[in-house]
């Protein structure tokens, strides 16, 4: 059998394989970890954020200004103008309902998922 | 006296060709499927072998009245079932008529069944998938279906359309 | 004969409906109230299940108040009623106090005297010398002449008498600091205000100190448990009914002073930070006795924390010690999941 496909044909399937793609990483790309961040300042809300744009964040608060910093889906407090300093050695984090937070600025971060895995984090 | 209802030839090709494409609807139909939503679509393999000998016109003839045809047979005329199947029907007549079109008029554009059947497959898809969305059930989760869906389109889309080109090489010979 | 299943259209796509409705249905906005407030030093996540927002609202907003007000009185540094209490308990004469502080110091005794002193809420002194009474700890620590003459006085709440409303210190050296138990009780009059005002489901989160009543919707609460070693999370439970689950670690407050780390968790022997152990979390029917226990644990260690767990009447705990291994009940054990790879080496206790 002589197979007869053509360039249009090549054109197509690229084409539908590239539209594939692009529905599994619009529709399925950020189920799985959090996706967002909401920033709270003195318990109201100050900001929801995207964790997929990698940025710096000055965030102020009760003492001065927090430096939130965003990298690959993850999210942390880089400065903040405490003295202990507790909200940045909470690291880098990722999960739907974990938070961060920097209490003498009265600032808190928590990612939330899609659905997040847990409803609360005990420590 | 009454009149002669007149059949042109044309007619009697549409006939039989909605015939086969509705023997091979219901027979597909009987067939368990691996995810509700999901069908292999074989009666595509007419429906591209008759654009491609035949022209658009008759491609959108025999698509139609093997999906009306087929819902009567099997009772789902006007469910839902029908609704979802006329609309993705509806949906790749649409675009396999547009493509052909362009096809004709523009040199280097032409597609082999191959391209044509995948193109039909995701416009049925995209068709089908919107009806249910708009009409059925409006609800961003459904979306998460979507990659899956068309994956399965452009799948058996492919295999319809080698089909179609091994029927067409065969029958052209 | 085999008979292949036969699946008609009709049905094919109303299955197509069901499970399309299903999918959309479990992924719908779930009727969760939730919120954050800043009260007793401390985040304070509220979510309610299945109430209406309006209701959830005021709900939110009496819980609100009571944090407060229970921050304001129990508060061990700001001026409070505690700390005026404070203040007279030195002078050794009776004194009246405000009646809504009783229930507290009663409790907070009985669960004192449970676990050999090792939650102490007396040693105020003790904390404040620590610069753990403060909003920044930062050392240096104090002068080891002073911390062995505050412990030779051994204050205890055994030395707080309660007549009525009146208070009375046989022990000059008894200055109260509720923190091992302020914010768990804090929890449990917020659960009580729910359950007042017809709450049925709902979780309360104090910084980490947990109690659920009810469910989330059809399924239990889901709480992650910090690992005490890094960021993430080192195990998982489902709480659901009436439970509260508080972790006491050694990571929580610390100051680091001339390269070596003291934390905020004194053992009452001591003068010292209690050492061995990285974290306790207990499960326990209400949080304020899971938050006392949590810090009694930590203080006794891997070689008294089972024997003090059961003088206290807890039935699951779990401590972590400096080496990262978890000691635990077989109760407990057998409805944790560890979260980490390579799952920690885990010590099985006798039952409690």
């Amino acid at each position: 059998m002589k197979f007869s496909a053509t360039r249009a044909d090549a054109v197509v399937l690229v084409a539908a394989l590239a539209l594939l793609a692009f529905l599994y990483i619009k529709f399925w790309g950020d189920a799985t970890r959090g996706e967002q961040a909401r920033i709270l300042v003195g318990g109201k809300e100050f900001s929801v954020i995207s964790l997929h744009q990698d940025q710096h964040l000055n965030i102020p608060g009760a003492l001065g200004v927090s430096v939130l910093e965003i990298h690959a889906g993850r999210i942390r407090f880089a400065d903040s103008p405490c003295h202990g300093k507790q909200c940045v050695h909470t690291g880098w984090i990722t999960l739907g309902g974990e938070v961060a937070a920097c209490l003498p600025n009265r600032i808190s971060v928590q990612v939330i998922g899609r659905e997040p895995r847990f409803d609360a984090i005990n420590f | 006296m009454p009149r002669k209802l007149t059949t042109t030839r044309d007619d009697h090709l549409i006939a039989w060709l909605t015939a086969l494409a509705v023997t091979i609807h219901i027979a597909e139909s009987a067939l368990p499927s691996p995810l509700p939503g999901i069908k292999p679509g074989l009666a595509n393999v007419v429906t591209i072998a008759v654009l491609i000998r035949y022209g658009w016109r008759m491609a959108a003839w025999v698509t139609l009245l093997r999906v009306l045809v087929s819902s009567l047979l099997l009772g789902s005329f006007l469910s839902p079932t029908f609704v979802l199947s006329l609309s993705g029907a509806l949906c790749s007549a649409l675009v396999l008529a547009l493509t052909y079109i362009v096809a004709q008029r523009l040199p280097g554009a032409g597609l082999s069944a191959l391209g044509y059947s995948v193109l039909a497959a995701l416009a049925h898809m995209a068709g089908q998938f919107a009806v249910a969305y708009a009409l059925f059930i409006p609800h961003p989760a459904l979306l998460h279906l979507l990659p899956v869906l068309m994956s399965a389109a452009v799948i058996f889309g492919a295999v319809s359309g080698i089909i179609a080109q091994a029927m067409l090489t065969k029958a052209g010979a | 004969m085999y008979a292949f299943p036969r699946y008609s259209p009709l049905a094919t796509s109303y299955c197509l409906i069901l499970l399309l409705a299903t999918l959309s249905c479990s992924k719908q906005e779930a009727p969760l109230y939730q919120e954050q407030i800043l009260a007793l030093g401390a985040l304070v996540d509220i979510s309610l299940w299945g109430v209406k927002p309006e209701a959830a609202r005021q709900a939110a907003d009496a819980i609100t108040a009571d944090f407060n007000r229970i921050h304001t009185t129990w508060h061990a540094w700001k001026p409070s009623e505690l700390t005026r209490i404070n203040a007279q308990l030195v002078t050794g004469h009776a004194f009246s106090v405000n009646p809504e502080m009783i229930p507290l110091l009663v409790r907070a005794h009985a669960l004192s005297q449970a676990s050999d002193h090792l939650f102490n809420p007396a040693i105020g002194q003790l904390l404040a010398r620590w610069g753990f009474q403060g909003d920044e700890p930062k050392g240096p620590p104090p002068d080891p002449a002073v911390i062995s003459a505050l412990i030779s006085q051994h204050p205890t709440l055994d030395d707080v008498v309660i007549e009525g409303d009146h208070l009375r210190s046989t022990n000059r050296a008894v200055q109260l600091d509720v923190g091992a138990i302020g914010q768990g009780y804090a929890v449990d009059v917020a659960i009580a205000h729910l359950r007042k005002l017809g709450v049925e489901n709902a979780m309360v989160n104090a910084s980490g100190d947990i109690r659920v009543i009810g469910r989330h919707g059809n399924r239990p609460w889901r709480i992650g448990i910090r690992d005490p070693r890094g960021s993430g999370i080192l195990a998982s439970i489902e709480l659901q009914g009436d439970e509260s689950i508080v972790t006491s670690g050694t990571y929580e407050r610390y100051f680091d002073y001339a390269g070596k780390r003291y934390h905020h968790i004194i053992d009452p022997r001591t003068g010292y930070p209690a050492q061995g152990t990285l974290s306790v979390t207990v499960l326990a029917s209400d949080t304020a006795t899971a938050d006392a226990a949590s810090t009694a644990l930590v203080v006794a260690g891997t070689k008294d924390w089972h024997r003090i767990a059961r003088a206290m009447g807890i039935k699951q705990a779990m401590l972590i010690d400096d080496h990262g291994t978890v000691h635990i009940d077989p109760v407990l054990a057998k409805r944790i999941r560890f979260e980490t790879t390579p799952a920690p080496k885990i010590e099985l206790s006798p039952p409690l």
